[in-house]
């Protein structure tokens, strides 16, 4: 799993970024095929490729230029910490990132053109079928609540097993869900779609239960990209959610 | 992450079953085949939420079987790298901790727990912060990112990160709420 600049995307050291398909030698971007890539290697938000892998670095707007904001712990706000610096410490340790593909350390990149993909983003493209639904943690949690029930009846029976996923599914689903109801979480959130605001991203959103914008943009980052158009909105969602929240 | 899909299997019947609940027998058997069946490109089947439609049956040369193409709907659950997940630890060591999110195991390694936090062995290993403010143990809650995803034809495992901003501990088993 390639770690730098992906396969097939290659940046010139004039800056000027090319695809290997449609390279042309004066630097041009030619205006169709070629995605532009940062020179820096968090890239996964920028570039749609199939076989990509990367893992998700924290986004180029979030990392700060040097690449050695300090590591912070635990759920601490506001300051930005460098993932990639994490796994500079890791690729020193020399095992551990091998297998699982993640950026190297962040140099601050360039901004890009194309609006930045979330990883679940690209993976519920190219992965999912296409007539699948992506259900909140909430929706989920009423479903199979009401499959529970059913079972619960079936269960009776010794002859039928319950499956350990679904009593390990379901119990996820209810202890993550932070909301009364599902619906109520729709409603509010439904609107971001307008605004380019994914499916994923507002799943995303809903299973997070994020209590601050600042909070979003660092677990979403692909939210970051269309920051001036959703700003305000999401910020709204998220005051009408705390409501929702604070009557569990 | 769950998502609702439709899928296909073609479910094989013996002819015993035959009869008036031919149906009712292929639904039983096939939430007995596929319920809690894990596969790389959907993830864990959680549960069946209707049939669809049942098509027609073949029967195969020589042994008698039918062969029904069944449409389904059902619940799956699936990480994806750079999902945030809540889950809960179920074992610590010096190399990380496993945690799990429903029915998926996540392992995070040592050097993707912030460094300020260290490996404390004993009785219950756990990780803490130099003034041992914050404790990540077994049966502790943490919020972390999913960073790479391994999956094969019938298991998924998943490698996390708790070193980045928001990320980390939500609730501690030992502490006081």
């Amino acid at each position: 799993m390639s770690g730098r600049g992906g396969k097939g995307f290659y940046s010139t050291p004039d800056g000027n970024y090319h695809s290997t398909r449609t390279g042309t030698p004066n630097g041009r971007q030619s205006p169709v095929d070629i995605i532009p890539i940062s020179d820096s290697e968090s890239e996964s938000e920028d570039y749609f490729e199939e076989t990509s892998t990367h893992s998700k670095s924290n986004g180029k707007a979030h990392s700060k230029p040097n690449g050695k904001a300090s590591s912070d712990s635990l759920k601490t706000g506001g300051k930005t910490s460098s993932f990639s610096e994490g796994l500079m410490g890791s690729g020193k340790g020399g095992k551990g990132s091998a297998s699982f593909s993640v950026g190297k350390g962040g140099k601050g990149s360039a901004s890009n053109a194309k609006p930045a993909k979330s990883d679940p983003e690209l993976k519920l493209e190219l992965d999912m079928p296409p007539n699948s639904r992506i259900l909140m943690d909430c929706e989920a949690a009423e479903m199979l609540q009401q499959i529970h029930e059913h079972m619960a009846i079936l269960s009776e029976d010794p002859k039928i097993k319950i499956p350990e996923s679904f009593d390990k599914a379901f119990q996820y689903a209810k202890e993550g869900n932070h909301f009364t109801t599902a619906k109520s979480v729709k409603q509010i959130l439904e609107p971001l779609k307008k605004y380019g605001v994914t499916d994923g991203e507002i799943c995303m959103i809903a299973n997070i239960g994020p209590e601050t914008i600042e909070e979003v943009y660092a677990l979403v980052p692909s939210l970051k990209a269309t920051k001036e158009l959703n700003e305000s909105l999401v910020t709204e969602a998220l005051d009408a959610l705390a409501n929702i929240k604070a009557s569990k | 992450m769950f998502f609702h899909i439709v899928l296909e299997r073609n479910m094989q019947l013996h002819p015993r079953h035959f009869g008036p609940h031919l149906r009712d027998k292929l639904v039983a058997k096939l939430m007995k085949d596929v319920e809690g069946t894990c596969s790389g490109r959907h993830g864990f089947v959680v549960a069946i939420t209707g049939v669809e439609d049942v098509g027609k049956g073949l029967i195969r040369e020589g042994t008698g079987f039918v062969t029904f193409p069944v449409k389904y709907q059902c619940v799956v659950f699936r990480p994806f790298k750079g999902e945030i997940l809540e889950a809960v630890v179920t074992m610590v060591n010096k190399m990380g901790f496993f945690a799990e999110a429903g029915p998926v195991q996540i392992f995070v390694s040592n050097h993707l727990i912030p460094d300020d936090m260290e490996f404390q062995s004993g009785d219950v290993p756990n990780y803490t912060t130099s003034d041992g403010s914050v404790k990540i143990q077994k049966e502790s809650e943490v919020r972390l990112k999913i960073i790479g995803t391994r999956v094969d034809a019938t298991e998924i495992f998943c490698i996390g990160t708790i070193k980045d901003d928001y990320l980390g501990i939500i609730s501690d088993p030992g502490a006081a709420s």
